[in-house]
């Protein structure tokens, strides 16, 4: 008998070496500390409301769509994880979701929340099953060169039909209310932003969980197959494209309803943030900033990386500067992002092993932050080159 | 049977496989091995027979059926496997994961996505059976990469035989194995083959090997079919002992 079998209920209490654990799903099953842990932090998540209005610092909007960016991520994550294919598109499915809701919010009036979010997934669903189709019939750099024109394409075209708004882009405030109705409800303002937070975390919660059986099912396996070796993978009798196709269409799925709940948060889509391919570039450094090798760090990355960029905005001219700079840190110093290196037990500490096995590395370690260095030297100074117009 | 009619393949000008028609599984489990030099084609008859190269010439017949077009895993599913020359596992999953992912695929499990991987009873059932015979049970939770080379081509040879194969093709099995392990590795195919009825198609350079095991041996040269019969034919054809010894080291 399987330890979890012993209580069938969903979510439950099981007993485990004699101590309770915390069934979430069928064999994810957490231990005291783990389930600790997972509540200090989701209850953290329903206060932010709370404490963004205690500290002026912190907007509410902004942590909101880095989460939202951040499940884009979670889906990216599927391709880039487990098939180890770079998408370069992954706004596409983002920019659907989110001009899907703003199209019927706009020309069908269509008020429901849930609708606008179900006919998101649809959409993006469809969108990402012709792109992965056409994208799919190759691997590697032709894959992501595919994914980024097709993005590009999606964008261009939305850019320039007077049906999406043009650059303008659409607004998402049907009815009365100017406002999707949540559940039947025409909420105030305040009380809209809020709630809408809420039904992220819902979403989000739910999409984590969804992706963990994903991944730790027989299909994940496969997918980790193929990505390992997909040659071999064929030869062990894996449909390997119908089994990538179906992939790239859940990461699809997951760009859509981030989208979707972006463009109700937002009331308002515009191409650039949702479509174009900086976008893009961004979903998949969010996935490398958390720690693409794990299940939550797209989603840390994700509010991380929009979270400076906000700040960034503020605090220098040359915020694009601040992106990089952190990007050289994560590829030179965290290769596992923040999420793989808070679980590798803390980068000083490997650090710390390292020099007592071999002081030479220090010398590794200065030729790194030497190049890191130069490197951004190089990024400002071009920055700096961009704004008093030189070339 | 599995049957190769008048199959042609030719890489520029070069004729790799040149109007080669060959049968195997006349009997129960027969041990077919395909000998030649270096560049007779005979990897080249392998991958066209199990689909990374498609002919462009001639058909595969799979027990009555045209097999010519069928994709590699859809061959697989029809009982055509085949192992590489060099061993290719999936190096970041254990033993246990490996052997799990090919019983999962014979059982056509691989697209559950709503299942746990690891709660397959039957699945697992057939996976120890198979660990332990092929003598893995105690590395069962080592990741592939960290395997002695011996155990890594067993491991190769237990997923492919955890896919139930009637025909199994084995590139040099023994190649890159130490001598003192290429007699077990081989014992073992020949033992399991044997005990399940798996007609097997080897290509193998060690004519000792050749001689000791193989039921038939067919000869390349060329692309083509030199000749074909019982192993002593490496003993009575002066003209293929000279083919095999004199280019081949």
């Amino acid at each position: 008998m399987r330890p979890d079998d012993e209580l069938r209920s969903w979510p439950g209490l099981v007993e485990r070496d004699g101590e309770s654990h915390l069934r979430v799903t069928r064999g994810l099953v957490l231990s005291r500390r783990q389930a600790g842990f997972a509540l200090v932090v989701l209850a953290a998540t329903f206060a932010i409301p709370d404490i963004t209005t205690l500290a002026p610092s912190l907007q509410l909007t902004v942590l909101h769509q880095g989460l939202l960016f951040g499940l884009a991520a979670i889906g990216l994550n599927l391709l880039l994880r487990h098939t180890k294919l770079v998408s370069f598109g992954h706004a596409a499915f983002f920019g659907t979701g989110a001009y899907t809701a703003a199209v019927l919010a706009t020309h069908y009036d269509v008020q429901s929340m849930t609708v606008l979010l179900v006919a998101a997934l649809v959409a993006a669903g469809l969108m990402a099953a012709v792109i992965g189709y056409l994208s799919l019939r190759h691997t590697g750099l032709y894959f992501s060169l595919l994914t980024l024109a097709f993005g590009q394409l999606l964008y261009a075209l939305v850019q320039g039909q007077s049906f999406f708004g043009s650059s303008d882009g659409l607004p998402v405030r049907p009815g009365p209310a100017n406002r999707p109705l949540v559940f039947g409800l025409a909420l105030e303002p305040e009380v809209y932003s809020v709630v809408m937070f809420y039904v992220t975390i819902v979403v989000l919660v739910a999409s984590l969980v969804v992706m963990w059986r994903l991944v730790n099912s027989p299909f994940g396996a496969a997918l980790d197959a193929i990505g390992e070796d997909r040659q071999r993978a064929r030869f062990i009798g894996i449909p390997v494209r119908r089994y990538v196709w179906a992939a790239f269409v859940v990461s699809g799925l997951y760009g859509g309803v981030a989208g979707a709940l972006y463009g109700m948060v937002r009331q308002h889509v515009r191409p650039e943030p949702t479509l174009h391919f900086l976008s893009s570039g961004d979903i998949l450094f969010m996935a490398i900033l958390g720690g693409y090798e794990t299940l939550v760090g797209p989603l840390v990355g994700g509010t991380v990386l929009v979270f400076l960029q906000d700040v960034g905005r503020d605090v220098t001219a040359y915020f694009d500067l601040l992106t990089g700079v952190v990007l050289l840190l994560i590829v030179f110093g965290f290769p596992s992002g923040i999420v793989g290196s808070l679980q590798h037990g803390g980068r000083l500490r490997v650090a710390g092993r390292q020099l007592r096995a071999d002081p030479t590395v220090v010398g590794d370690w200065l030729a790194a932050a030497g190049r890191a260095i130069l490197t951004g030297v190089g990024v400002w100074l071009r920055n700096l080159g961009s704004v008093v117009g030189v070339r | 049977m599995l049957r190769a009619e008048e199959l042609h393949k030719s890489f520029g000008k070069l004729a790799a496989t040149d109007d080669v028609t060959v049968e195997f599984g006349r009997s129960e489990a027969e041990h077919v091995f395909i000998v030649g030099p270096n560049g007779a084609g005979k990897t080249t008859l392998v991958n066209l027979l199990t689909g990374l190269l498609s002919p462009d010439a001639g058909r595969i017949v799979l027990d009555e059926e045209d097999i010519t077009n069928h994709s590699p895993e859809e061959r697989v599913h029809a009982g055509l496997v085949r192992s590489f020359q060099v061993v290719r596992l999936f190096e970041s999953m254990t033993v246990r994961e490996n052997v799990r992912l090919a019983v999962l695929s014979r059982e056509g499990k691989t697209g559950s996505a709503l299942s746990l991987v690891d709660e397959h009873e039957a699945v697992e059932r057939d996976v120890d059976d198979l660990l332990d015979q092929f003598r893995l049970a105690e590395h069962a939770d080592q990741v592939a990469s960290e395997l002695p080379h011996g155990d890594r081509k067993l491991l190769d040879v237990a997923m492919s035989f955890a896919l139930e194969p009637e025909y199994l093709l084995l590139d040099e099995p023994t190649s890159g194995v130490s001598t003192r392990e290429t007699e077990h590795v081989i014992e073992t195919i020949v033992e399991v083959s044997e005990r399940e009825g798996v007609t097997t198609v080897t290509i193998e350079h060690d004519m000792d090997i050749v001689t000791g095991y193989a039921d038939r041996i067919i000869a390349l040269h060329q692309g083509s079919v030199h000749g074909e019969g019982p192993p002593s034919l490496i003993e009575t054809d002066d003209e293929l002992r000279q083919l095999l010894l004199g280019v081949d080291e």
